[in-house]
């Protein structure tokens, strides 16, 4: 008796799930001015559909080379906005760190896949069984980060951000309210800018996260 | 707000301002932070429990590792742990989603501050029924339930940590664990646990050396390189000197029990000291509950025994008073 499918394609179903979130957003972020969020948007996109893939088989696509580039270039992104972060408002944890082990996670995922003999008939993660594995501390280490990245967001008093970040020019001043209904939104039309703050209501992306993060972890205790 | 048209903003001369809408960032709260740390754990082992082996039979399966844990308890408890892991055995998919089920409900319960009160309760009923039938009473009455193995299991720990970490307004000082239940009876739990763990050390099989070798040697295969080498090295320590290893441990779970009594420097030493031994555990005996080689429910006890220890940091220097409290500078203030 294997593992049931339906999980997999119930953690792949979430990832779907969260890349078309991020999409919407991404669009209506664009069209509306929304001042902050965007990089996390594209990593969540980008994120939802590979790891949709690593789920059911079927639904992966590209090759591995190209997305190794795409989650590398995230993560130096996020790594340079932490330190940005930090030369500017002083040591504290910016959210854009964890958004750079999230896309390490990915990287990790990509170098170590599955071995043969682990994996299930409907994952694509599946590499050759002499392959190298992925080294259980390293991988209960991130996991562990992920995990508590998504149960501190559920408890955070603050919500969005994880996904705004608390040092986001906007956001420093007046939270995930005044990045949504910040009034420099130029020439953005009050329909799609009222739909913008609907979609991207804080807890709704405080939510994306944690189910990217649990995904994830859950991902790599597979790799072990 | 004028600040708000602008395209970049002010720079600020004090960074508590950037913490969202509250211009002062509230001290922080201890408690809190430890019940989400729990809470995480919690969300780990729910994420372990979805692991492709535990929805399968036979001696591998999630209910072969049930039957296990009957071996050496008396015939009744033997029995009743039998016939759970027999219910599983016939139904693991179902048996093991409730599992994965009630341990997220627990996780993400704890992490919200209207649910966290339920959801300790939760976690406490259902880490005594782990306690029983998944870790067969932490081996305690088969004679196997020294800390070096995770005695007396780590669903105990889980339930204790619940009770320590109920919420309750009021102050962290002088240490966060004495927040809900008062420092007297605080203290008093610190001690039984912790001669309790100086019992089961020197108890059953936990002073014998060859059991204690077998006890890290079967966990060798699938760990990483580095994890399989300090496992040889740990298994020959305990086959020349298991039994000073026992009795070493023992006095130290005494000492730790005595140190909290003393001035916050010692205090401050002890729970170190616990830190410490219980790391050290945790990596050269437990392998992490073995997690690393991808076969394991749980990181073992020793991750429980050092975020307990870590509650009863102390957090002021004052001297200790004849009520308990530490020093004049530690606030009394109850909400």
């Amino acid at each position: 008796m294997s593992t049931p499918s339906w999980l997999y394609y119930l953690f792949g179903g979430l990832m779907l799930a969260v890349a078309a979130y991020c999409l919407i957003l991404l669009a209506l972020g664009a069209a509306t001015n929304r001042p902050a969020g965007r990089d996390v948007e594209i990593s969540h996109v980008f994120m939802g559909v590979a790891m949709a893939g690593m789920f059911v088989g079927p639904w992966s696509f590209g090759r591995r080379a190209g997305w190794e580039v795409i989650f590398a270039v995230l993560m130096i992104w996020f790594l340079v906005a932490t330190v940005q972060s930090i030369q500017r408002w002083g040591l504290h944890l910016p959210h854009a760190l964890i958004h750079a082990v999230m896309n390490f996670s990915m990287l990790l995922m990509y170098w170590f896949p599955m071995s043969g003999s682990s994996a299930s008939g409907a994952m694509s993660m599946s590499g050759s069984p002499s392959g190298p594995r992925l080294d259980g501390g390293l991988a209960f280490v991130v996991a562990f980060i992920l995990l508590a990245s998504a149960i501190f967001t559920l408890a955070s008093p603050v919500k969005g951000r994880s996904h705004f970040g608390s040092h986001a020019p906007a956001y420093a001043l007046q939270g995930a309210e005044a990045v949504l209904r910040r009034p420099a939104r130029d020439g953005a039309s009050g329909a799609l800018v009222e739909m913008d703050e609907a979609v991207a209501a804080p807890w709704l992306v405080d939510v994306s996260h944690m189910v990217m993060c649990i995904a994830m972890a859950f991902m790599l205790m597979l790799l072990v | 707000m004028a600040g708000v048209e602008k395209r970049t903003a002010p720079e600020p001369t004090d960074v508590s301002i950037l913490t969202g809408p509250g211009a002062e960032r509230p001290p922080r709260d201890l408690q809190r932070t430890f019940q989400l740390v729990l809470a995480t754990v919690w969300l780990f082992d729910a994420v372990l429990q979805l692991q492709p082996f535990m929805f399968t039979r036979g001696a591998n399966g999630f209910s072969g590792m049930l039957d296990n844990v009957a071996r050496g308890n008396p015939a009744w408890i033997a029995h009743s742990i039998r016939w759970n892991a027999s219910n599983v055995y016939h139904h693991p998919i179902p048996a093991d989603t409730v599992f994965a089920g009630i341990q997220f409900l627990i996780a993400l319960g704890i992490a919200g501050k209207r649910t966290c009160k339920p959801a300790l309760v939760l976690s406490i009923v259902w880490s005594i029924g782990v306690w029983w039938f998944g870790e067969g009473l932490g081996g305690v009455l088969a004679g196997l339930g020294t800390p070096l193995a995770g005695g007396p299991g780590g669903v105990f720990f889980y339930a204790l940590l619940a009770v320590l970490l109920w919420p309750s307004h009021g102050s962290d000082r002088p240490f966060v664990a004495a927040r809900t239940v008062g420092v007297k009876a605080a203290r008093a739990i610190w001690v039984v646990m912790w001669v309790l763990l100086a019992v089961l050390a020197v108890t059953g099989s936990g002073r014998s050396p060859r059991a204690l070798r077998d006890l890290v040697a079967g966990m060798e295969q699938g760990q990483p390189g580095w994890l399989a080498h300090v496992d040889r090295s740990t298994a020959s320590l305990f086959l020349h000197d298991g039994s000073t290893v026992a009795v070493l441990l023992a006095l130290v779970c005494l000492a730790i029990a005595a140190g909290i009594f003393w001035s916050p420097a010692v205090t401050h030493m002890t729970v170190a000291v616990a830190v410490a031994v219980f790391a050290l555990i945790s990596v050269a005996v437990q392998n992490v509950g073995g997690i690393l080689a991808g076969g394991a429910t749980d990181p073992n006890a020793a991750p429980l025994v050092i975020l307990i220890a870590l509650t009863y940091w102390p957090l002021t220097d004052g001297p200790a008073t004849s009520t308990g409290r530490w020093g004049p500078s530690s606030p009394s203030k109850e909400a």
